[in-house]
C-alpha cells in the first residue's frame, strides 16, 4: 500500500515536470507573444497543481496509516488550499499579461492581430464597428 | 587511496560552498554599485549585496539534520529533569507566582522524553538579526527608488554620466547668472556630490 | 539540508544575479531580480531559516519587485549603450579580485557548513535561547521570542526605521497640493473599479479578503508557527497594493487614506514604545515584560507571551501602512493619482 502511494505521488510529480518541460519549450520556441503566453499560462498552472497534488498525496500517506493525526491532515488541507489558490490566480495573471500585451498591440508591429486581415483593430473593437464577415 | 582523497576534497567543498557563493554575491553586488552606469542597476546591486550578507549569516547558523527553530511542546518537552529542579529552586526564592508557573513546568519535565541534545534545533539568533536586515533593506530600497524618480524628474535621465553632465551644466549656468531665480524648480540646484 | 539542492540553487543564484545586472531592459532586470529573491528564499528554507524565508518571499520577491517596476514605469525602461570611462571599471574589477581573494582565503578558516559544534552554534547565548526561552516565555517559536522579547529593543528601532522610510519618501517625492485635492475628491461615490478589467477585478475581490484574514492569522499565530508581526504586516500591506493594482489607487485610498496610514503607523510605534514605558512605569526597566505579570493574568511567562503579541500587532500596523504608502507614492510619483 505504501508502494502504491509512493508511485502515485511520484508519478504525479513527474507528470508535472514533464508538462513544465513542455511549457518552457513552448515559451522559448513559439513565434509570437500570444502563443507564448498561451503555452506559459496553461502549462504553468497545470504543472504546479500536479506537483502540489503529488505532495499532498505523499503527506496523506502518513494520515492513512494513523487516522487520528489531525496535524497531518491539516498539512494536506493546506497544500490543497495552495493548489486552489494557484488555480484561481495563475490564469488571472496570464489574462492580465495578455490583456496588457493586447492593449499595447496597436503600437507594436509583430502581432497576429495586426497581420491578420480579418481581425479587428483595437479601435474597431472598442467602438463596436467591427462586423464579422462569414 | 585516490578515492578517499577525492571524497575528502568533495566534503571540503560542500563545507564551504555557501560561504563561497556568499562571497561571490557580495562581489557582484559591490561591483554593480560601483561600476554600473544606470541608477536602477546600482540599486539592484545593492539588494544583491544585502542578500549575500544575509546568506552568509544564515549559513553560519545552519546545522545538519536540525529542526526549524520552533520547539515541540506537546509530546516532547525540551526541559530535562535537572533543569526543572533548577527552576523549582529559583521559584522558591522568587515568590509565589513564579512557583505556580514552575509547577506545570515540572509536570512537563516529568513527561520529558528528549533532552535538548537529542532534538537539534537550528540556531535562532542569526535568523532574528537577518529578519531585521531584510526589512531595513526594503525600506532603504523604497527610499532610494524615490530618489531615483526625483533625479529623473529633475535631470531627465537615470544614467549616471548624463546626470553628472546635467549637474555640471546647470551649476555652470547658475554661477554665470549669480541671481536666485525663485521660479526655477529648486531641485535643479542640487549638490553635485549627492 | 539537502546538499544537491543547495548546490544547484547556489549556482542558479549566481547566474540570475549576473543576468539581472546585464539585461538591458530594466523591466526584465526587475523580473529576474524577483526570480533571484525566490531562489534565495528556497535556499534559506532548505537551511531551516523558515522565518527569514517567509519574510524574503513576502518582502523581497513581492514588494521589492512591485516598487522596482513602479520606478521603471516612471523613468526609462531601456538602458545600456553608454560606454563610460573604463578606468573606473578596471579599478573596480581589480578591487573585487583583491577583496575576493582575501575573503576566499579567510573562508578556509571557517568551520564547515552545518557543523553543530561550530563556535557560532555553541555560543552560550544561542544555547540559552534554544533551551530556556520556552520556559521563560511559553512561546514555541524561538525566532519570535528572541525578536520580540529578548531583542525587543532592536525590533522597536527597526519599526522606527520603516516609519522613517515612509516619511522620507513623502518628503522626497510627495506633492503637497495634489495630495490635498485628492483627499477632497476621494469622498465621492464612484463604482468600484469601473475602468478595470472584469476578470482581474473579480478575482482580486475574491482574493483580498482571504489575504487579509491570512495576514491577521500570521500575526496572531506567529508564536506557534513561522510568522509574526513583520510577515503578517507585509501581507496586509500587499493586500492593499493588490486592491490598488486591480481596482485603481483611488479605491485603495478610499479604504485607507494616506493621512490615516500615517496615523496608524505612528500608533504602531506608540503601542510598542508605550509598552516599554508601561514596564518602566511599573518599576522595571524598558521593555522588561516580566513586570507586567502584575496586570496581566497567567503568570510571568504568559505575561511575556501576551505582551509579545501586542507589540507584534503594533509592528504589524506600522509595516502595513508604510508599505502601502511606499507603493502609492512610488507608483504615482507622489501625486497619488494616475500612474501605474
Amino acid at each position: 500500500m505504501s508502494l502504491f502511494f509512493d508511485l502515485l505521488s511520484g508519478s504525479m510529480m513527474i507528470t508535472g515536470l514533464v508538462f513544465f518541460v513542455g511549457t518552457v519549450t513552448g515559451m522559448l520556441r513559439f513565434p509570437d507573444f500570444y502563443t507564448r503566453m498561451h503555452a506559459g499560462g496553461k502549462g504553468d498552472t497545470l504543472s504546479t497543481i500536479l506537483i502540489l497534488l503529488g505532495a499532498a498525496i505523499h503527506v496523506f500517506e502518513d494520515f492513512f496509516y494513523d487516522p487520528l493525526q489531525w496535524g497531518v491532515l491539516l498539512v494536506m488541507v493546506k497544500i490543497l488550499a495552495i493548489a486552489a489558490f494557484i488555480m484561481l490566480t495563475s490564469p488571472t495573471s496570464t489574462h492580465a499579461l495578455m490583456r496588457a500585451g493586447f492593449e499595447d498591440a496597436h503600437e507594436a508591429d509583430e502581432t497576429v492581430v495586426d497581420k491578420d486581415q480579418d481581425g479587428p483593430s483595437l479601435e474597431e473593437l472598442q467602438s463596436g464597428t467591427w462586423e464579422e464577415r462569414s | 587511496m585516490e578515492l578517499l582523497t577525492l571524497t575528502a576534497q568533495f566534503e571540503w567543498i560542500l563545507g564551504k560552498s555557501n560561504y563561497w557563493a556568499s562571497t561571490v554575491l557580495l562581489l557582484i553586488g559591490l561591483h554593480a554599485m560601483i561600476s554600473k552606469n544606470n541608477l536602477i542597476k546600482k540599486l539592484i546591486g545593492m539588494s544583491i549585496f544585502q542578500t549575500g550578507i544575509i546568506l552568509f549569516y544564515v549559513s553560519a547558523g545552519a546545522k545538519h539534520g536540525a529542526q526549524i527553530p520552533i520547539v515541540h511542546y506537546g509530546h516532547d518537552s525540551h526541559e530535562s529533569h535537572d533543569k526543572a529542579a533548577h527552576a523549582a529552586e529559583h521559584a522558591a526564592d522568587a515568590g509565589q507566582q513564579v512557583a505556580e508557573a514552575a509547577a506545570p513546568a515540572a509536570n512537563h519535565a516529568a513527561d520529558a522524553t528528549h533532552t535538548l541534545g537529542e532534538t537539534l534545533y537550528a540556531n535562532p539568533l542569526p535568523h532574528v538579526l537577518m529578519l531585521t536586515a531584510i526589512v531595513v533593506g526594503v525600506a532603504t530600497l523604497g527610499l532610494a527608488l524615490a530618489m531615483v524618480q526625483k533625479v529623473y524628474a529633475a535631470y531627465g535621465s537615470i544614467e549616471e554620466d548624463e546626470v553628472l553632465d546635467a549637474i555640471a551644466d546647470s551649476t555652470a549656468d547658475s554661477t554665470a547668472d549669480n541671481t536666485v531665480d525663485s521660479t526655477v524648480d529648486r531641485t535643479v540646484k542640487g549638490t553635485p556630490e549627492a | 539540508m539537502i546538499w544537491q539542492l543547495d548546490l544547484i540553487l547556489l549556482i542558479f543564484l549566481v547566474i540570475t544575479a549576473l543576468i539581472s545586472l546585464r539585461v538591458r531592459d530594466l523591466l526584465g532586470a526587475s523580473m529576474v531580480f524577483g526570480i533571484y529573491s525566490f531562489l534565495i528564499c528556497l535556499l534559506w528554507a532548505g537551511m531551516g531559516a523558515v522565518d527569514v524565508a517567509f519574510t524574503e518571499a513576502a518582502v523581497g520577491a513581492g514588494v521589492s519587485t512591485v516598487i522596482l517596476v513602479a520606478t521603471v514605469y516612471h523613468t526609462r525602461r531601456v538602458t545600456g549603450g553608454h560606454k563610460r570611462a573604463s578606468g573606473m571599471k578596471l579599478l573596480s574589477l581589480l578591487l573585487m579580485l583583491v577583496l575576493g581573494g582575501v575573503l576566499l582565503h579567510a573562508s578556509g578558516d571557517f568551520p564547515a557548513l552545518g557543523d553543530p559544534t561550530s563556535p557560532a552554534n555553541n555560543h552560550p547565548v544561542a544555547q540559552y535561547y534554544i533551551e530556556g526561552s520556552y520556559q521563560d516565555t511559553k512561546v514555541p517559536n524561538l525566532v519570535t521570542s528572541v525578536l520580540a522579547d529578548y531583542r525587543g529593543y532592536d525590533t522597536l528601532f527597526e519599526t522606527v526605521v520603516v516609519f522613517v522610510a515612509g516619511i522620507g519618501i513623502l518628503a522626497v517625492i510627495g506633492v503637497p497640493t495634489a495630495r490635498m485635492r485628492r483627499e477632497e475628491v476621494c469622498g465621492d461615490t464612484a463604482q468600484f473599479g469601473e475602468d478595470s478589467d472584469l476578470i482581474i477585478l473579480q478575482t482580486c475581490r475574491l482574493v483580498v479578503p482571504v489575504l487579509q484574514l491570512f495576514a491577521l492569522y500570521v500575526i496572531a499565530h506567529g508564536h506557534h508557527s513561522p510568522g509574526g508581526g513583520f510577515q503578517g504586516g507585509v501581507l496586509f500591506g500587499a493586500s492593499y497594493i493588490l486592491l490598488a493594482l486591480s481596482g485603481g489607487l483611488r479605491e485603495a485610498l478610499r479604504r485607507l487614506s494616506e493621512s490615516m496610514s500615517f496615523r496608524l503607523a505612528a500608533c504602531g510605534i506608540v503601542i510598542y514604545a508605550g509598552f516599554g514605558l508601561l514596564c518602566m512605569a511599573l518599576g522595571s526597566s524598558f521593555l522588561d515584560y516580566a513586570i507586567l505579570d502584575s496586570i496581566l493574568p497567567g503568570g510571568v511567562a504568559k505575561a511575556r507571551s501576551h505582551s509579545m503579541l501586542i507589540v507584534e500587532a503594533g509592528v504589524g500596523f506600522t509595516v502595513t501602512t508604510i508599505l502601502f504608502v511606499i507603493y502609492a507614492n512610488l507608483a504615482t510619483r507622489g501625486k497619488l493619482e494616475g500612474g501605474l
